[in-house]
């Protein structure tokens, strides 16, 4: 039990758009490809269907990451969706510190359908990062 | 404001090459010293003609003429003619040793026999200013035509006149204004050909330096007559005094309103364009300086369908020369009986009939008084050449008249009483031309002339068709052996046979008439070519590989010291001999150059 | 019509026609060296000089463009003629001796010696004699006007404007058409910039068929080489076409079509041989890519179907060199799948059709399909020299000096472990096949995917190979994987087997993710009117409130986050919905 405890074994809660990262994921899957296990997909039709108060719950509910995965610009299925995901990502970081949690444990990428390699290669170098900043620790207020 | 004195400098552009409107400044300064500003006007003028002794004055109204003008003498003429009033004697014109001078222009030999039509306001007007063209009756030609007559009428006018193209072609005018308004199209082009190519001619540069309404009302007559309202002047650029004067009245005429729309309240409407030309002499052809104009190479074309029909962007266009518009005014205003008047022949019937009217001729070449002339049709070469041009230089010998230009042929002494008009001129192989007229005397040699004038054509050749590019430099070579002693008597034959040839399957009139210099020497001058090819001697030493160059030894010593001279300026170092002693030529050194004759002040050099 | 009697002869001709055609059509010959009916004659040869006599005026005229009126006579031999021309051949071919156009007329002429010796004397057999038929053509039926003469009298010559390159030239080659004496000659600078053109057989006139097998089979006009297109000069085809089939206003346009379903087959290109300079392709002659050489096989080819040389020699040695650029990690990693077996065929057919050696060069042998291996095994007996290992260089190699060079194949045999020399007359190199060049502009109009390797996605690779992330779009064919012709067909009957079925049903299921505004909670903000990209919501005025058309809504979501007031909830993919889904993955 002890030894239990001690272990970290992160929670990373994966945002991914339907067109491009889910696929993308699936490819990666399709092509024994070894992605994180710490993952865990929620699959969204596009990511600016991201909403900032989702990212908020999932770090309240536990979690110790949020990833959340996008077309590449230029390429969203919705023409300009993620275009918003980006603008609203990178004022959440802000945010983010003020609530005291590391915007590192936030992260945003493009990743297309084809890139299956590129999804396995992001969400290990997530993981790896999420370790070395360690469990999320909120304060109730 | 009235001046009681004008002096009226000259300011074509052999006067002015001369300085004249230096002399013109030296004038208005000295007369303001003088405090005579308000009392003596200073007027430019045109070409008088009498280029040989320029820079000229003429003071009016006395009709005192000076010549040979310079800047420093301007203060002793004001002094004494205008202050003083004694004409200064010295500057007037004297017809020959131990002969009084002439005061008055009018009684100058030169002028006396001149008739003026197209040039009449030489010398009399500026012109650069319309008013002084109007005042002495510019344009009331133009309103007679405009609301008194049809154009019908002018047609018929023109065509009674008998005015044939002073181009050179001699093509009756009347019939080819008539041709061009038969044809229908609604744009038609009038053009006049200030293109003056030949050498030594300068008729249409004076015309309009001179008198540039003149050509203005001539083309606004003509496009009335046959319906056009659009005109060009091709002008060389080489003429940059004459195409300013014509820019100039051109704007004046525009500005009068005789230039543009509802010229004199009537429909009619007119405007000309200026085109310059680059100075090829084959842009002088019509259809070369249509395709100038368009903006092509300055080619000709064949001319089996007439450019009245299909010419300047393949519309009808009406081309004539500077020198037959100019005259289309005078005709209008005093009608075709008075210019009929005037010249040879009966053309009532046949517009190829006669001659009428005055041509102008650029009178050089070895006659004392040079310059430019015009007169009446039918006046012999001998009263042009000795009463007009006071004889030939030096009291040598004429030997013959080249008239044409380059185009033209050789006329000898003995055809001196040749009456001049078209036909006489082409029924001994020359032709009127533009109105070239070059005298040769005893020491020029036929073959040199010929040559340089084929020199000449065979370089302007547009090189378009194969007789005259390759027909007319085979010529020259023969002619170029001949003068150097290369020449057979078979080659004469060979030359008459490819002049022949030229002159009948040539594209355009430069071809079939380049010949012309060298089918008429050979027709009136055959010995002298038989002497070049037979006996390899040039008899007016002219042709200087012909040559033989000696030093008359007793000469040299006794006359000339041994001066040494010669061998300084022989380039071969054929001359041999020491100082104060006679000096000899060593003839396989000397390639005939003729520097020696040259530098020889003792004539010790002879040359056989 | 005018009558003119042409030596003695009553001729019948049209008004304006010159002598010369007035001549004949009466069979009498005229000399020229400057006519051509394609221009307006420009008469400057002066050779075709004939006599006309109207009424009592006799004079020389050139026949080429004096045009006859009636009652004309003409003398095309009179003896004053026949002294022109002799005259002025003499001048041209004393000028031009060596010419063979000036040589035969000047014969024809009795011109044998000419009595003048030209200074300009030009020795040159394809001499320019300055007839002006380039100029002509290039003026007034191209109209480019790219020729011109420079200079006059005897300096005249024909220059290019500057002596230079014109941008203007169209390089039509009509200049080169009409010059008699071989004088314009066109150069071509595709091997001095190093690239040959694709698929160089031969020069291609501008109307053409584009290949022998196309249907239908009827001629088309190349824009880009077509004088007409280009200038607006020319037209001479359409002179020629009786049924006035030429059409010069057809162009390409484009059309908007409505569809409801979408099969993409936009096929494959080959992998630029060029870029891969050490097999020579393009530098050496005798390399083929196997397009060419399947062109080359073809019995309606070029060369009928025979296996040449392009010095026209059969060939000794044909080497067949595999993977050329596929398998390769320095181009595509992925196999192209149909070399292997085109290149058998080829091998086949080389020994069927020459007594040639035939050497394959592979790095596998993937002979996977029904009756293939047995294919590959009846070859091996056939005699053809299989090599295992991939082709170093290709080279040029000489036996002796003079003779013609063979191409070096430098290779490693594998299976013996050596490095091997192999002299052959013929290399054919297999291409890869790779998506086409603007495939990435394709995937962007239709919203689907590109694998790693650029071919198009498809949905599922296992559950749904014809179908891709777009609905109603369709892929088939060498535009989602290389496959060979049996598998095209399956798949593309496959695609429109699917495409089939729905047009069948007559109504399409979408899917009902949608986003709806909920009335009571809208505070009519329109924050949401500007962020939709398929303006799917709008201001309802009355009320006050946005409202989103459900047919427009693709369903994003982008809206429903971005509402202050969560007053636009996303169908199936709720606020509700993903926090219960976020709480139930974190609650483990």
């Amino acid at each position: 039990m002890e030894q239990e405890e001690k272990e970290f074994n992160p929670k990373i809660v994966a945002f991914l758009c339907n067109w491009c990262t889910y696929t993308g994921a699936d490819l990666a899957g399709v092509s024994r490809l070894k992605s994180s296990p710490c993952v865990r997909i929620i699959r969204v039709m596009c990511s600016g269907r991201v909403d900032p108060s989702f990212v908020i719950k999932a770090f309240k509910q536990g979690a110790d990451g949020v990833f959340i995965g996008g077309c590449h610009i230029g390429d969203c299925h919705y023409s300009e969706g993620n275009y918003k995901t980006l603008r609203r990502v990178e004022f959440m970081k802000i945010f983010l510190e003020e609530f005291g949690i590391d915007p590192r444990r936030l992260r945003l990428e493009w990743i297309s359908a084809s890139e299956g390699d590129k999804y396995a290669a992001t969400t290990l170098d997530f993981e790896k990062q999420i370790r070395e900043l360690g469990p999320i620790q909120l304060v109730e207020v | 404001m009235a001046y009681r004195t004008y002096l009226m400098v000259c300011a074509g552009t052999g006067c002015v090459a001369n300085q004249s409107m230096k002399i013109k400044e030296a004038f208005e300064k000295e007369l303001e010293k003088r405090k005579l500003q308000n009392e003596v006007s200073v007027v430019t003028t045109g070409c008088n003609g009498f280029c040989g002794v320029g820079p000229i004055m003429v003071v009016q109204p006395d009709g005192i003429f000076y010549q040979l003008l310079k800047v420093s003498d301007i203060p002793l003429l004001v002094e004494e003619h205008l202050i003083k009033g004694r004409p200064v004697k010295k500057f007037m014109y004297i017809p020959g040793e131990k002969e009084p001078p002439i005061p008055k222009m009018r009684d100058i030999d030169f002028f006396k026999k001149q008739m003026l039509i197209a040039l009449r306001n030489r010398g009399l007007i500026d012109p650069e200013k319309i008013e002084e063209y109007i005042a002495r009756g510019g344009y009331s030609a133009l309103a007679k035509a405009l609301t008194e007559m049809t154009p019908d009428g002018v047609l018929d006018e023109i065509k009674k006149s008998g005015l044939r193209g002073r181009g050179g072609g001699g093509f009756p005018t009347g019939v080819k204004w008539e041709t061009m308004r038969k044809v229908p199209g609604d744009k038609r082009y009038v053009i006049c050909n200030a293109d003056e190519g030949d050498p030594g001619a300068f008729m249409d540069r004076s015309i309009i330096e001179s008198d540039p309404h003149a050509v203005i009302e001539g083309m606004l007559i003509g496009a009335y007559a046959m319906g056009s309202s659009d005109g060009y002047v091709y002008i060389r650029n080489e003429y940059p005094i004459a195409l300013e004067r014509l820019k100039k009245a051109t704007g004046q005429a525009r500005e009068f309103g005789l230039l543009g729309e509802n010229i004199f309240g009537t429909d009619f409407k007119f405007d000309i364009k200026i085109t310059r030309g680059a100075g090829a002499f084959v842009c002088g052809e019509s259809t070369a300086l249509m395709a100038s104009i368009e903006g092509r190479p300055g080619e000709p074309r064949a001319k089996y369908i007439h450019t009245v029909e299909k010419g300047l962007y393949d519309s009808p266009t009406c081309l004539n020369n500077v020198e037959t518009w100019a005259n289309v005014p005078q005709i209008i205003l005093k009608g075709a009986k008075w210019f009929t008047s005037i010249g040879t022949g009966d053309v009532t019937h046949d517009p190829w009939g006669g001659s009428k009217g005055t041509k102008v001729f650029s009178l050089t070449g070895k006659v004392v008084n040079t310059g430019l002339v015009e007169v009446p049709m039918g006046i012999t070469l001998k009263e042009i050449i000795f009463d007009i041009g006071g004889g030939i230089k030096d009291g040598k010998r004429i030997k013959t008249v080249q008239t044409g230009g380059p185009s033209g042929g050789f006329i000898p002494e003995s055809m001196l009483d040749l009456p001049v008009d078209y036909d006489e001129l082409t029924k001994v192989g020359s032709m009127m031309g533009s109105g070239g007229m070059i005298v040769a005397d005893e020491d020029n040699c036929v073959v040199d002339m010929a040559k340089y004038f084929l020199t000449f054509t065979q370089e302007e050749s547009c090189g378009k068709c194969t007789p005259c590019r390759e027909g007319t430099k085979r010529m020259l070579d023969i002619l170029e052996n001949i003068t150097v002693g290369k020449g057979t008597e078979e080659d004469l034959e060979l030359l008459e046979e490819l002049s022949n040839m030229v002159v009948e399957s040539s594209l355009c009139a430069l071809g079939g008439s380049a010949p012309n210099p060298v089918l008429t020497s050979l027709k009136y001058f055959r010995d002298e070519y038989l002497v070049h090819v037979r006996d390899k001697k040039c008899p007016a030493h002219a042709c200087r590989q012909l040559n033989v160059y000696t030093i008359e030894e007793e000469k040299c010593a006794t006359v000339g010291h041994g001066c040494d001279m010669c061998k300084k300026s022989c380039p071969d170092y054929a001359i041999m001999g020491e100082p104060k002693k006679a000096h000899y030529i060593d003839q396989m050194k000397c390639h005939k150059c003729g520097a020696c004759f040259d530098v020889c002040n003792f004539k010790a050099i002879k040359i056989e | 019509m005018v009558t003119v009697n042409i030596d003695g002869k009553n001729v019948e001709v049209l008004e304006e026609t010159s002598i010369l055609k007035a001549a004949e059509s009466a069979g009498i010959w005229i000399p020229t060296l400057c006519y051509s009916e394609l221009f307006e004659p420009y008469g400057v040869c002066r050779l075709c000089t004939v006599e006309v006599i109207r009424g009592k005026r006799s004079r020389l005229v050139t026949s080429c463009n004096y045009p006859v009126r009636e009652g004309l006579t003409v003398l095309t031999n009179s003896d004053k003629v026949k002294w022109i021309r002799k005259l002025i051949m003499e001048l041209t071919y004393s000028r031009w001796p060596n010419v063979p156009v000036v040589k035969d007329m000047a014969a024809a002429l009795g011109v044998s010696e000419p009595r003048f010796k030209s200074l300009e004397q030009d020795l040159a057999p394809d001499a320019c004699i300055l007839c002006g038929n380039c100029v002509n053509i290039c003026r007034d039926v191209v109209k480019a006007s790219v020729l011109s003469f420079e200079g006059i009298g005897i300096g005249r010559k024909v220059v290019l404007p500057y002596n230079e390159q014109s941008e203007t030239c169209i390089v039509c080659g009509a200049c080169a058409q009409v010059c008699p004496t071989g004088h314009i000659k066109i150069k071509s600078l595709e091997k001095e910039r190093g690239a040959l053109q694709d698929w160089y057989l031969g020069p291609k006139t501008a109307i053409n068929i584009p290949t022998l097998q196309a249907v239908p089979r009827v001629p088309i006009i190349d824009e880009k080489s077509c004088i007409k297109m280009q200038t607006g000069g020319c037209g001479v085809c359409s002179t020629y076409c009786e049924p006035e089939a030429i059409n010069y206003e057809a162009k390409d346009e484009e059309i908007e079509i409505e569809v409801g379903q979408i099969l993409i087959t936009t096929g494959y290109q080959t992998i630029d041989l060029k870029q891969m300079s050490q097999y020579g392709y393009g530098r050496l002659d005798d390399v083929y890519s196997s397009l060419e050489f399947e062109h080359m096989l073809n019995s309606t080819g070029p060369t009928g179907g025979t296996i040449l040389c392009k010095d026209g020699s059969e060939p000794r040695a044909v080497g067949i060199v595999h993977c050329i650029g596929s398998r390769d990690e320095n181009f595509h990693k992925y196999c192209s799948r149909v070399c292997c077996m085109y290149a058998l065929k080829f091998a086949h057919l080389v020994k069927d059709r020459t007594p040639a050696e035939v050497y394959q060069f592979y790095i596998d042998m993937r002979a996977f399909g029904k009756g293939y291996e047995e294919f590959y095994k009846r070859l091996l007996d056939e005699g053809v020299n299989m090599i295992r290992g991939k082709v170093a260089e290709i080279s040029e190699g000489y036996l002796n000096n003079g003779d013609k060079p063979y191409l070096n194949i430098k290779c490693e045999d594998t299976l013996i472990g050596k490095f091997r020399e192999i002299p052959v007359d013929m290399v054919i190199l297999c291409p890869a096949i790779e998506p086409q060049f603007d495939a990435s502009n394709i995937k962007k109009i239709f919203s689907i995917s590109q694998s790693p390797d650029k071919f198009f996605l498809e949905r599922h690779p296992k559950l749904d190979p014809v179908s891709t992330m777009t609905d109603g779009v369709f892929i088939a064919g060498c535009a989602q994987g290389p496959k060979d012709i049996p598998d095209s067909v399956a798949q593309a009957s496959a695609a429109a087997a699917r495409i089939l079925s729905l047009i069948s049903l007559g109504e399409v299921a979408v899917d009902p993710i949608k986003a709806e505004v909920m009335d009571e909670y809208c505070s009519g903000c329109r924050m949401c009117n500007s962020l939709c990209p398929y303006s799917a919501i709008s201001f309802q005025e009355e009320k006050k409130i946005s409202y989103i058309n459900d047919m427009l809504c693709k369903g994003c979501g982008t809206c429903v986050s971005a509402c202050p007031a969560s007053a636009i909830i996303g169908k199936g993919f709720t606020d509700k919905q993903i926090l219960a889904e976020l709480e139930g993955i974190l609650s483990v």
